[in-house]
């Protein structure tokens, strides 16, 4: 009896499973067939830089645009450019620095697409970034025991690049507009050795004496839905 | 809801806790005191005063060794009284400035080129380590003359 109720489960077990793997070859058609495309180029705005004065030491904003399009089926180029500051204003510290930085490089999709308007990626992306920066320190105090001394240091101008590596989603959240989110490490390559005081803060990297920083971004996004390589670019070749 | 209420108050939280900044170091010089005979470290009570200064950096306090603090010029001179007993001690000095984090600031750094000093309870100094930094650590050794016994 005991043998023929094992029987049974082995029996029942494999009939569910075929039914999932049966399932599953529904809903992974071939990948050729199946990449997500996107017409145009999707433009962003980083919704986090204007408030990171919430997770970060002192005062600091900033401002953040992407672009990116598909340059070949589920490999998107990305440009991303902003605007950064940093102020520390403290009793013994009045420190300022701003600059622009740039980053360009590429994102890899994972996902497959089930039907041709299915636009939602998630992606794996890597960035050369570099940016140029001044900063300042207004003045400065040194309290002691023989009093206190002030002084100042004038403005630096210095040149800084990093490398960066993400994970993040975009999806659509309706008709052409797009919100995502992306994880980075921030790999600093190098930056302009001022002597003293050395470079603090880096626009777009954050902390200079960090070799790695991890940062977080969340974007809104719109596709302009003019698709320039209608007739030569890697649309033309998408079987549909 | 009740995740983004949690969320406002993680942010409040981080944002209130992050406006705390700390003071720059301090190079502070450290001197040991020993007796000028048995070479063994004494305690005498001492007063420190810098020259030019209104106010005491150490009040009749007994130790074996006293931090000292450095000016920005190139010489510090304090009036130590050991016991009463009056010396002056003057210490010449490289100075340098140094950087810490634009959170905390700046501080000096000094390097000891020679102490000068008048002997009426001070027999000798013996420069250990002429860095004088952040990381306090024994600079000087000051052997002073014991205290005359007192008869009845």
């Amino acid at each position: 009896m005991k043998i023929l109720s094992f029987t049974f489960i082995l029996f029942l077990l494999s009939a569910i499973s075929y039914g999932q793997a049966e399932q599953e070859k529904k809903l992974k058609p071939k990948r050729t067939d199946n990449y997500i495309h996107m017409r145009g180029i999707r433009v962003g705005f980083d919704v986090t830089r204007p408030f990171m004065d919430l997770w970060t030491k002192g005062n600091r904003y900033g401002t953040e645009f992407s672009a990116d399009m598909e340059l070949m089926p589920n490999w998107f180029g990305v440009f991303e450019t902003g605007y950064d500051a940093m102020k520390i204003k403290t009793s013994y510290v009045d420190y300022k620095s701003n600059g622009n930085y740039s980053r360009i490089g590429f994102d890899y999709n994972f996902l497959q697409a089930e039907n041709k308007d299915e636009k939602d990626i998630f992606y794996v992306g890597m960035r050369y970034s570099f940016a140029l920066s001044r900063q300042q320190v207004d003045q400065y105090m040194i309290d002691s025991y023989w009093g206190t001394e002030t002084g100042s240091f004038g403005n630096q101008n210095y040149f800084a690049h990093w490398a960066e590596f993400l994970i993040g989603i975009k999806g659509e959240i309706f008709n052409n507009f797009y919100m995502g989110w992306s994880i980075r490490g921030k790999v600093k390559l190098n930056v302009k050795d001022l002597g003293l005081p050395p470079v603090y803060f880096i626009p777009g990297f954050g902390k200079a004496d960090k070799g790695f920083n991890l940062d977080f971004t969340y974007s809104v996004y719109y596709n302009i839905p003019w698709d320039f390589r209608k007739r030569n670019g890697p649309k033309a070749k998408i079987k549909k | 809801m009740k995740r983004v209420l949690y969320l406002i108050f993680i942010l409040m939280v981080v944002s209130a806790c992050k406006e705390v900044f700390e003071a720059p170091p301090q190079s502070l010089l450290q001197a040991s005191f020993y007796h000028s005979e048995t070479k063994k470290p004494v305690s005498p009570v001492i007063t420190v005063l810098g020259v030019g200064i209104d106010s005491l950096w150490v009040d009749e306090t007994a130790m074996t060794e006293v931090l000292l603090p450095m000016t920005i010029k190139d010489t510090t001179r304090f009036i130590i009284w050991l016991d009463s007993k009056s010396d002056s001690i003057t210490f010449v000095h490289e100075t340098t400035r140094k950087y810490d984090s634009m959170e905390t600031g700046f501080y000096y750094e000094y390097k000891l080129q020679s102490v000068r000093f008048t002997q009426n309870r001070i027999d000798s100094v013996e420069i250990i380590d002429s860095l004088v930094t952040t990381k306090w650590n024994e600079n000087i050794k000051l052997y002073i003359h014991p205290l005359p016994a007192v008869g009845n």
